[in-house]
């Protein structure tokens, strides 16, 4: 069944590495430079994150998810340059509007920190299947029934789309109008995701029932179906992480 | 199922229907900002199974559909997603308990009810904003609210707070009024299977 995911199969070191160690990078990777918010501590990691990007060969990949956010950042500096509270240091005056140098470091900081963090999470989604992940994490504790949860979102939204479209085609034969004013198009919205929520419902009930028969709520304790793969070298790896975020703090309370 | 439990307004302990209901929630949440989009709506309306799941089945349910929402969109179609979380599990839990106190009973109740999740949304957004973007949502009319104020000076959290207001208020009175409208077309048979008690 078609699954919703943005993962990309490649043979990389970054794609040999167990989710959980991913996990705990991406977390490290987008915390640190909001407890230390300096802009090339923010810029450093960006780089790291854009070399590893490079070595899972999923560069290419990482546009799409990241490319709606130059709007926002365009609109940050152009707000932020004009009127950021400590705006002092004249920069360049454009009809009339000036812009200052400490508002543009700032929207320069943010805007890096922002790329960071998608940059970091693309790392973890574009090279880790969601079902691997979440299956890591009820390894680790994570109720299984949260775990089942997670997966069957995974199905259930291609599913409903494509019921989805099916019922926008039925609507529209019946001579449901789409197009046109403003009030045609928020009259249509009611017939088009009534249905789709009444026969989802009438699903959930089946489905409760077909997980109740394979002994869903039973209290014994669940087996994993596949084995876990964890190269050498790991648990190293994610003590660094902790090691380098405790060393973040540090740097932070010294200073 | 275990329905000989008593359960009360927090109980923790779901039924298996509860379970099921929370990924049909977020496929109407997903749906429905398909269909905005479709349509050219100029809001997002993507709560409404996080709202009706909360109606439904409780602010717990509420909760973590909208909690599980971002995550599996933060991993799926846009990481940003993931430190809006907060936000959506607010919004359930808002939806789960203003349901139990009688806010679905008519329109009238369910428009301030709209009003409501709007404000909390935006109270627990608006930090998030401030911490991520320096206040500003991405929105074009609520940012240039946000650049006016800003610079006939009035503080950052009161202009990204009204900024973030000006997008939810319109969105979420709107998505609320379609989630009741959804309630209210559900017949007893289907709303009783996750009715607590």
């Amino acid at each position: 069944m078609r699954s919703l995911s943005l993962y990309v199969k490649r043979n990389s070191l970054i794609h040999k590495i167990d989710p959980l160690t991913k996990i705990i990078y991406v977390f490290v990777s987008v915390i640190s430079p909001f407890i230390m918010p300096t802009l090339m501590f923010a810029f450093s990691l960006t780089l790291i994150n854009l070399l590893l990007l490079l070595l899972a060969k999923v560069i290419k990949r990482v546009i799409p998810i990241i490319s709606f956010v130059f709007i926002i950042i365009l609109t940050i500096f152009v707000i932020q340059g004009m009127f950021y509270g400590a705006n002092q240091t004249k920069l360049f005056t454009i009809f009339n509007l000036s812009f200052y140098v400490e508002g543009i470091l700032y929207a320069a900081k943010i805007s890096v920190r922002a790329i960071n963090v998608l940059l970091a999470f693309s790392l973890l989604i574009l090279t880790t299947p969601p079902a691997e992940m979440i299956e890591s994490l009820v390894r680790r504790g994570m109720p299984a029934k949260l775990g089942y949860i997670m997966h069957s979102v995974l199905q259930i939204i291609p599913m409903m789309s494509s019921n989805a479209s099916i019922i926008m085609d039925a609507q529209r034969a019946r001579g449901m109008e789409t197009e046109g004013s403003l009030w045609v198009r928020i009259k249509a919205f009611i017939p088009l995701i009534g249905p789709l929520v009444m026969s989802s419902l009438v699903n959930t009930h089946e489905r409760s029932i077909a997980l109740e028969v394979r002994g869903f709520s039973a209290a014994t304790k669940k087996t994993f179906l596949h084995q876990e793969e964890v190269p050498g070298g790991m648990k190293q790896l994610r003590v660094f992480f902790f090691l380098f975020l405790t060393a973040v703090l540090a740097w932070r309370l010294v200073l | 199922m275990r329905n000989d439990q008593k359960k009360s307004l927090w109980s923790f302990n779901f039924s298996t229907m509860a379970l099921v209901l929370i990924p049909v929630s977020i496929g109407i949440n997903y749906v429905g900002k398909l269909f905005a989009q479709t349509l050219r709506l100029p809001l997002w309306l993507d709560s409404i199974g996080t709202i009706l799941a909360g109606i439904l089945a409780g602010p717990w349910v509420g909760a973590i559909s909208g909690g599980i929402n971002n995550v599996i969109y933060g991993l799926t179609i846009s990481p940003v997603s993931f430190a809006y979380g907060i936000t959506s599990v607010a919004i359930g839990i808002t939806a789960g308990v203003m349901a139990r106190m009688g806010f679905v009973k008519n329109m009238k109740r369910a428009v301030i009810m709209g009003v409501v999740i709007a404000v909390v949304s935006t109270i627990v957004s608006t930090p998030i904003n401030i911490i991520f973007w320096g206040g500003q949502t991405g929105n074009i009319w609520g940012d240039a609210l946000f650049g006016i104020l800003r610079s006939a000076n009035w503080p950052v959290w009161l202009a990204s707070g009204l900024d973030e207001l000006a997008v939810d208020l319109p969105d979420k009175i709107a998505t609320t009024i379609i989630a009741y409208i959804i309630y209210k077309g559900l017949p007893k048979r289907i709303t009783v299977l996750f009715e607590e008690s």
